[in-house]
């Protein structure tokens, strides 16, 4: 694995939340294994999973060393073609991802086939061989489908998708976070042609448009010229007698070009005994999903009397032992670039016969003899490796179905997006289209942005956080100043401020109250329980049960003591931090009692232990305060006189002022006083 | 306030009429459902005629007549103007139920309330929207987010939401929680605690049948009746759950080896199927799955046949067979002409798999016990014949000829004024000896006959005045007026012949070869129409297939649903009632059944206002992770910003406390569980927890009781002071958070 220099940036991901980062990890400023990665407030995606078809084995795929599959959320898959869907499998089977992955239905219909098809078709090395059958039939079960314009949220991630054009089922996809939004085109074509939409335009303008720009600053020709070119020529052909070659990829721009042959036979009746053969078991398995997926293609064939996928004039051929080759006819083969199989089979036959033509409808492949052949060499090399002269005519009329120059500044123009990433395209190409519409947007702050594989671009921006709050909080909307407390509850980026009580009104959560009754083993007077409690806290309140009749003291106005039977206390309350101390320290007082008072007192008896209390009382503030201060002594009406180094204070015991000339010397007295007469005084309600 | 929410029903409350009902939204006023019987009766539409002009949008829930059916005709007649809303499914089957409608009645009536056009005319204001897809209005309805949901009845049948600031407007009618074969259950569950649910009744009092058991006797008893020699029919709508019947019928018969013929027959059977076929995307997963993996369209049918017309079933080979017809209410349409031919026959059956509307043949037919035998109308158009063409060719030419009698006479008015102006110049006499020419009455033409007079002669003194040539009208004439050669004529019929050729062709949706033909034939015909009264000797049967949760359902999926405020409508008084007071216990305590016409606000008692939050604030701010949520405790402050909103900063010093809140949900089976994890000996006895030999954990007052009440759920843990009261209570305390 070729080591990247660039590596994500961990530390600024943890420190900022409001900081977007997008790298491709594939298709930056190449062709090929189209993948990007985003990651933005915690939430992650992967854009594409493709496969580089100049590649084999692992160098074939994205950098996903870059990544740690874990962590994704989700994963967005644009259409079927190789160099978008093809590292699926791997990455599904073979890698830690464990998100979710979405694509059309259309997409995921051809998908499998065309994977299958091209596992048994890759004649690679085991070691190079990334998944096989099983992978693919695996990785069927993981993927969810989603339909144009359908909104699914994963994880607080919303995300959304539109037709694209480009192939049945492509779909660019536009993804929200926190309001934020992404628009990830993936392959499309702003041109409607014979079965498919032109790519839609949002609604909405994305904060980041991710774009692809493989014809970089190219133009095409009008869809209708060079349909009439490759009319023109196919009829001139035949008509002189000759056999037309069509070489294409199995799916995507064959289906289109079957459409423009049959409609045009249907229109020359002259035509009808000429054949048009499609040569590919791939193509034939997949015409079913074209008849069906009609639903994603455009009004034309939404409309028509009859489905134009059930073509009149067009058969299937399997080999070429069955092709009775005994005058004109049409046929279109794969593989495109002519490298092997049936179009190479025929290439061969019929490369030295000038009547002949080969007509190469789409992206050639550097490398292949399709290739070869746009240059008009002489002499062509056959399968068998003779040499043989090319004397057919060549023709190249593209039908590609991406999106070119003229049509890539519209469509930005209309969107108008803040930043623009372009991917999928050559460095050079992708150089030019960059001027062009740096050109184009200079007038505004665009962001322009061309990364290579591996080399993030970071982007931030300003989300404010909003909340609602609702509910009883939100009977008056509050003034400055005022304080607002109460839940706040979150769900996916959605902030809504609310009090307890309404949790459950506004949300799938409650509230639960705890209620708590425990009872403890007592035989002595409730009443000595009361006294005693009376020491520790201020409010202790007595009454009767109505229920029961039974005597009952409520503490601190959070805990019930019940006496409810000859041998045993009972505690109530309702749980919360507070009410849990206090009743431990009932239910400790209690124990503490039945541990030194064994026997039953007497009521008197309690009145004479209280008066004993308060001596003991006094004589602990009185230890207490030698102890800090060393001399102090009882003055008069109860005063007492403390001298420290000639500074002399007088305290008065029952209102707790102190008298001093020394401030400081006073203050520390008065502090010591109120700390003694705290531990020593019932606690009040309202601690500070 | 909140989003301001009024409900009217138009029609379909207490009963089970046609569903429409108008629901405002901040004064935009939304038309849900625009339906109509199939008796076409004008009267059910009178509360909407009042209120169609102010339509400012229509959204249809499903593709039968009951929820579209007056579209065509409140579009034409009734002002109906605004943009419609519907799935793509709804939309194509939509126009497909009203072609099937059109096309029964115009056979047995002259019908005139809509027509092919208006159809079209009507469906072209479409707009097709996918399942979750949010569409946002714009001017009036700024603001406001429409989306279609699965509601699982019908395909591409829809629970609308309508959002306007956060609050939930779900419109929920017809829907079925049930995975069935061709369709997916609806998604309704899922929405929580929506300001306000408007839902029907209708099945509030049915309970249904364990559906295998229900699967099994549909299946036995038609291949009982066919082993016996008799037909099956099944009326059927046009669109709806047949497509259910048929891939139960598709998998019977491939289960069982038959091989009795299976025919599909309306108008637009072909054109159903064949729209059918590129909706698997709408269709449930288990299809879309199985397409994926054998790319075998599942209503690439192999034992039901399409038909378009009675004929072709009338020249089907004899023997017994299975007849799926409509329509359902057998008021028109084939199903209503095949059951007049097989009623009479001891082996045949009629097998209804759904509510036959309300005074239709098929809800009579329902009745227990069963009538012996009805009266019915059976209509039919017949083309003229014999002396009554004769007759009728007279009579269009009779009328022919009055019509150009009328148009000559008015030429022949015109022609005696012009003649008149002649009568008028006769008098005119120039008198050479006298000088003085009164001006007013010849002095133009006179001058101008002067002129011409002395250039180049003088007149003879004795002359008059030169006359204009007038060339009398030789017309034949008899004692009707003049006589007109019809063959003049001939060529207007054939300009009426291109122009019904064009109109055929423009038709959006697709037409079956033979409704075209019916549409395209201009021959003379007429309805017949002849009151016989049919003996009932065949079976019938009732199943329910009509793909509607059962009222046990209902009431599971409302206490999940749990909306603030509830809407009933359409279903029968007592089940409106019933309802009404099962949700007022158990489900809100805000429950509306409203009348004809009577508006009910539901405007959310919601108070709401909108605050940043600050960054100080939220970096203090420790969430709780509980499920989809997490959640918080905050103390703050308002700060003012440059903007409208305020902003919510931390307090200064310390924050005052609060009394603790638990946040979490408890299920007593769920903690005796987790209590048996963790070693603790735990039994349920009399409806609550015992937890080790002394400890009792209980939850108290109606959990379901979610609506009223303070909601906190109640928990009370009890027993004596021992080790084991403590450790329980802290299993107990880590099921929630403290806040």
């Amino acid at each position: 694995m070729m080591d990247c220099g660039v590596k994500r940036r961990e530390s600024v991901r943890e420190e900022d939340d409001e900081v977007m980062i997008v790298t491709p990890l594939g298709a930056g400023n190449e062709v090929g294994r189209s993948c990007v990665y985003m990651s933005y407030k915690g939430k992650s995606i992967l854009f594409d999973c493709g496969i580089h078809l100049g590649f084999s084995g692992m160098s074939a795929l994205p950098y996903f060393d870059e990544i740690d599959p874990s962590t994704l959320d989700v994963l967005l898959i644009t259409h079927f073609h190789l160099d978008h869907a093809a590292s699926l499998p791997y990455f599904l089977e073979k890698t830690t991802f464990r998100g979710r992955v979405f694509m059309t239905y259309a997409t995921k219909a051809i998908y499998k086939l065309l994977l299958s098809d091209f596992v048994k078709v890759s004649k690679v090395s085991v070691e190079d061989m990334l998944f096989d059958e099983q992978d693919i039939n695996r990785s069927m079960d993981k993927i969810e489908v989603i339909d144009f314009h359908q909104t699914v949220e994963v994880n607080g991630i919303r995300f959304w998708c539109y037709a694209a054009g480009h192939v049945l089922g492509a779909a660019m996809f536009m993804v929200d976070i926190a309001g934020v939004r992404v628009l990830y085109t993936g392959d499309y074509s702003r041109e409607e042609d014979r079965h498919l939409r032109a790519a839609e335009i949002p609604q909405f303008s994305p904060d980041v448009c991710i774009i692809e720009s493989t014809y970089g600053v190219q133009h095409h020709q009008p869809r209708h010229t060079r349909e009439k070119r490759f009319t023109d020529v196919i009829h001139s052909t035949i008509s002189q007698g000759g056999r037309v070659l069509i070489p294409a990829y199995a799916l995507g721009r064959a289906q289109e070009l079957l459409l423009i042959l049959d409609e045009y036979w249907a229109n020359h009746p002259e035509l009808h005994n000429i054949p048009i053969y499609y040569a590919s078991p791939l193509a034939k398995k997949c015409l079913t999903v074209y008849e069906t997926y009609t639903l994603s293609m455009n009004d034309r064939v939404q409309n028509a009397k009859s489905n134009p996928f059930s073509f009149k004039h067009i058969s299937a051929l399997s080999s070429i032992e069955v092709f009775k080759d005994v005058g004109p006819s049409v046929v279109m083969a794969s593989p495109g670039g002519l490298q092997s199989g049936l179009s190479r089979q025929l290439f061969d036959k019929w490369c030295s016969d000038k009547k002949n033509t080969c007509v190469l409808p789409g992206f050639v492949v550097e490398g292949t003899l399709a290739k070869t052949i746009m240059t008009e060499p002489k002499e062509v090399t056959l399968m068998n490796g003779l040499s043989a002269p090319l004397n057919m005519q060549v023709h190249y009329i593209s039908f590609s179905a991406h999106a070119d120059s003229a049509q890539t500044s519209a469509f930005l123009e209309e969107l108008n997006p803040p930043n623009i990433i372009l991917v999928h395209g050559e460095a050079n190409q992708m150089g030019r289209l960059k001027q062009k519409l740096t050109s184009q947007f200079a007038d505004r702050n665009t962001k322009i942005l061309t990364p290579k594989n591996c080399q993030s671009v970071e982007m931030h921006f300003n989300s404010q956080k909003m909340a609602k709050t609702i509910g009883r909080l939100a009977e008056k909307t509050p003034e400055v100043g005022e304080t607002v407390s109460g839940l706040l509850v979150k769900k996916g980026f959605t902030y809504q401020i609310m009090a307890p009580d309404d949790l459950h009104v506004f949300s799938q959560l409650s509230t639960t109250n705890i209620t708590q009754r425990i009872t403890v083993p007592y035989s002595g007077a409730f009443s000595f329980i009361q006294h005693r409690l009376k020491r520790i806290y201020e409010s202790v309140e007595q009454s009767v049960d109505e229920e029961s009749g039974v005597p009952e003291l409520q503490v601190h106005e959070c805990v019930t003591v019940k006496h409810e039977a000859e041998k045993h206390i009972s505690l109530h309350w309702t749980s919360d931090p507070i009410s849990d101390m206090v009743s431990d320290s009932i239910v400790a007082l209690i124990l503490n009692i039945n541990r030194d008072v064994p026997k039953i007192m007497a009521e008197s008896d309690v009145i004479k232990i209280e008066e004993e209390n308060k001596k003991k009382a006094e004589k602990v503030m009185h230890a207490l305060l030698v102890s800090l201060f060393g001399d102090v002594k009882a003055g008069e009406n109860g005063k007492l006189i403390i001298n420290i180094d000639g500074n002399v204070a007088v305290l008065n015991k029952e209102s707790g002022e102190v008298e001093s000339e020394n401030e400081g010397l006073k203050e520390r007295v008065r502090a010591a006083f109120q700390r003694i007469q705290s531990s020593v005084k019932p606690i009040p309600l309202s601690a500070p | 306030m909140g989003t301001s929410v009024q409900v009217t029903p138009l029609c379909g409350v207490y009963n089970e009429n046609p569903l429409s009902y108008l629901v405002s939204i901040d004064g935009f006023n939304f038309l849900v459902d625009c339906g109509w019987n199939d008796h076409f009766d004008p009267s059910h539409l009178q509360p909407l005629a009042r209120v169609a002009s102010t339509i400012d949008a229509v959204l249809l829930s499903h593709a039968d007549t009951l929820h579209l059916g007056a579209l065509p005709y409140a579009m034409k007649r009734l002002g109906l103007s605004a943009p419609v809303y519907s799935t793509e499914p709804v939309y194509r089957l939509g126009l497909l139920t009203m072609y099937d409608q059109y096309l029964s009645r115009k056979q047995v009536s002259e019908f005139d309330l809509f027509t092919l056009d208006d159809i079209d005319s009507a469906f072209q204001s479409v707009t097709r929207l996918t399942y979750s897809q949010n569409h946002h209005f714009s001017g009036k309805g700024e603001g406001i987010v429409i989306a279609p949901h699965v509601a699982g009845h019908l395909l591409g049948g829809t629970i609308w939401k309508i959002t306007k600031d956060g609050e939930d407007v779900i419109y929920a009618v017809d829907f079925n929680h049930r995975k069935e074969r061709h369709l997916n259950g609806t998604v309704l569950g899922s929405f929580v605690r929506p300001a306000v649910l408007i839902t029907d009744a209708y099945n509030a009092l049915n309970n249904q049948p364990y559906r295998r058991q229900n699967d099994k006797e549909f299946g036995d008893i038609l291949k009982k009746t066919l082993r016996a020699g008799g037909n099956v029919l099944l009326p059927v709508d046009t669109v709806g759950r047949v497509l259910e019947l048929i891939l139960m019928l598709e998998l019977y018969w491939a289960d069982e080896n038959l091989n009795y013929p299976i025919y599909f027959l309306t108008y637009v059977a072909s054109s159903t199927i064949d729209y059918v076929k590129s909706f698997l995307e709408w269709m449930s997963d288990t299809i879309a799955k199985s397409f994926e993996k054998t790319r075998e369209n599942i209503f690439l049918l192999k034992y039901v046949t399409l038909l378009i017309n009675k004929t072709e079933l009338d020249n089907a080979p004899d023997g017994p067979k299975v007849v799926l017809a409509s329509m359902a209410s057998l008021e028109a349409g084939f199903s209503h002409d095949i059951f007049v031919e097989w009623a009479n026959d001891v082996k045949n059956l009629v097998l209804f798999t759904e509510r036959g509307q309300f005074a239709t043949l098929a809800r009579m037919l329902q009745a227990d016990p069963p009538p012996k035998a009805v009266k019915v109308v059976v209509s039919k158009r017949v083309p003229l014949v014999g002396e009554e063409l004769i007759a009728y060719e007279e009579e269009q030419n009779r009328i022919k000829k009055e019509a150009l009698k009328a148009s000559l006479m008015k030429e022949e008015e015109l022609k005696t004024s012009h003649g008149a102006d002649n009568d008028i110049s006769d008098p005119m006499v120039i008198d050479s000896g006298n000088n003085h020419v009164p001006p007013e009455v010849t002095g133009p033409r006179g001058g101008g006959y002067r002129d011409i007079f002395i250039d180049g002669f003088v007149p003879p003194s004795t002359s008059v005045a030169p006359i204009f040539p007038c060339y009398e009208n030789t017309s034949e004439w008899d004692d009707f007026g003049e006589v007109i050669n019809p063959d003049d004529y001939v060529i207007k019929d054939e300009d009426m012949d291109q122009t019904a050729m064009h109109g055929g062709s423009d038709i959006n949706g697709k037409l079956d070869e033979g409704a075209a033909s019916l549409i395209l034939d201009t021959k003379p015909s007429k309805v017949v129409s002849d009151e016989r009264t049919v003996q009932v000797r065949c079976s019938l049967v009732y199943m329910d297939f009509e793909g509607r949760s059962d009222g046990r359902s209902i009431k599971n999926i409302l206490s999940h649903v749990a909306p603030l405020k509830l809407v009933l409508v359409h279903g029968s008084a007592e089940a409106t009632e019933h309802l009404k007071q099962h949700c007022l216990k158990h489900v809100c305590p805000h429950v509306y059944a409203p009348q004809i016409e009577e508006t009910i606000d539901v405007t959310s008692d919601l108070c709401a206002y909108k605050v940043q939050l600050s960054e100080k604030l939220m970096s203090n701010v420790l969430f709780k992770k509980l499920g989809d949520y997490e959640i918080a405790w905050v103390d703050a402050v308002v700060g003012k910003t440059e903007n409208d909103p305020l902003s919510l900063l931390p307090v200064s010093g310390a924050a005052p406390p609060h009394k603790s809140v638990l946040v979490g949900d408890l299920k007593l089976a769920d903690i005796k569980q987790f209590l048996s994890s963790k070693g603790v000996q735990v039994e349920f006895a009399g409806g609550a927890l015992r937890c080790g030999e002394y400890v009792t954990l209980r939850k108290v007052g109606d959990a379901s009781q979610k609506g009223g009440g303070s909601g906190a759920q109640q928990i009370v843990i009890e027993g004596p002071l021992c080790e084991d009261y403590y450790k329980i209570r802290d299993y107990l305390y880590s099921q929630f958070y403290l806040l």
